[in-house]
């Protein structure tokens, strides 16, 4: 079977798990932001609010891909859907693993990109950082471009990484300016496992055991965000 | 210096001064609390009563000719106030 990397076989299942959670864990902050908007009709609550939803698409066409594949009868009845279609010698499974990465690459890319440019704001006393990252993100955007052409799929986690990073640095910034500081920092705290979950998934060519430890990162990143969320919702 | 306030921080500015004063509160009190001018407010008040969130209560004075007047918050400005401070909490939580 097709794989764009390779991920221990008694871990199949335990991801979709994981997916499955972080999914419902974005769907929920989601929709309290799009509660907020609809009260205050600010755009801001809008863009968060579709940040999490893509969030959660990306998490959900992830847990689809690997159930498809992991799962011989589910893939057997997608196979036999799709045959008339694309023909007998329908390479399935390759077929599927890379429509479904790119559909989960997509959301989860620009989920990142407008979280990144939500938390993005100028403040006097951190305008050396705001440059800094401003053009630490151009120079690797220029460094992408080149690499792009040889593609291959950590450098969507590689991406993931770099945009995660600008993001716990601006919460980090936001947080310095709160009187109140523990769920700033709990949210922060949360993008940097979910940070590290992904600098694990670039390495998995190495060492396929590094997707379970990434897998691991990024639940305790959403459960992290389930806290927060619940902490501020039980108010 | 200071971020204008938006229009739902300044209901929620009135609304709190009332809560913190046990439920009810003068109008001059209100004004100088929210920090707001006394035309301001009272286009202020006249949307809050019609939304239910205040009541204006009147008790008539001995001595006096004009009854004296004072607002007091309503079970449905409690329940805002609350469902305010949640929302205060997740954007500050989350950087918005």
């Amino acid at each position: 079977m097709y794989r764009l990397f390779s991920t221990p076989g008694w871990f199949n299942g335990w991801d979709i798990v994981i997916e499955s959670f972080g999914f419902i864990v974005a769907l929920f902050i989601a929709l309290f932001s799009w509660r907020i908007y609809r009260l205050h009709k600010e755009n801001r609550f809008a863009y968060f609010s579709l940040a999490f939803i893509l969030v959660a698409l990306g998490l959900l066409v992830k847990a689809g891909t690997s159930s498809i594949l992991y799962f011989t009868p589910v893939r057997d009845v997608a196979a036999d859907v799709l045959r008339p279609v694309a023909g007998a010698g329908l390479k399935f499974s390759y077929l599927w693993y890379r429509s479904g990465f790119l559909l989960h690459m997509i959301p989860m890319l620009g989920a990142w990109l407008l979280l990144f440019f939500i938390s993005q704001k100028s403040r006097a006393r951190l305008h050396k950082f705001h440059e800094v990252t401003q053009m630490a993100l151009f120079i690797y955007l220029i460094l992408l471009i080149s690499i792009v052409a040889n593609f291959k799929y950590f450098v969507f986690y590689l991406t993931s990484s770099v945009l995660l990073a600008l993001i716990v640095l601006n919460y980090y910034k936001h947080a310095l300016n709160l009187p109140k500081k523990t769920n700033s920092l709990l949210v922060m705290l949360a993008f940097l496992l979910i940070l590290l979950g992904n600098l694990f998934f670039v390495f998995v060519f190495l060492q396929n055991g590094l997707y379970v430890i990434g897998e691991l990162f990024q639940l305790a990143g959403f459960l992290l965000l389930l806290y927060v969320y619940s902490t501020v919702i039980r108010r | 210096m200071a971020a204008r306030r938006s229009r739902l921080e300044l209901v929620f500015d009135i609304l709190s001064s009332i809560q913190n004063k046990g439920g009810i509160i003068k109008p001059t009190h209100l004004m100088y609390k929210s920090n707001l001018s006394h035309k301001l407010l009272n286009n202020y008040l006249e949307e809050l009563i019609g939304k239910e969130l205040v009541l204006i209560e009147e008790q008539i004075v001995r001595k006096k000719k004009a009854p004296n007047k004072t607002i007091r918050i309503t079970d449905k400005g409690l329940t805002f106030l609350a469902e305010f401070r949640r929302i205060r909490e997740f954007t500050d939580a989350f950087g918005l």
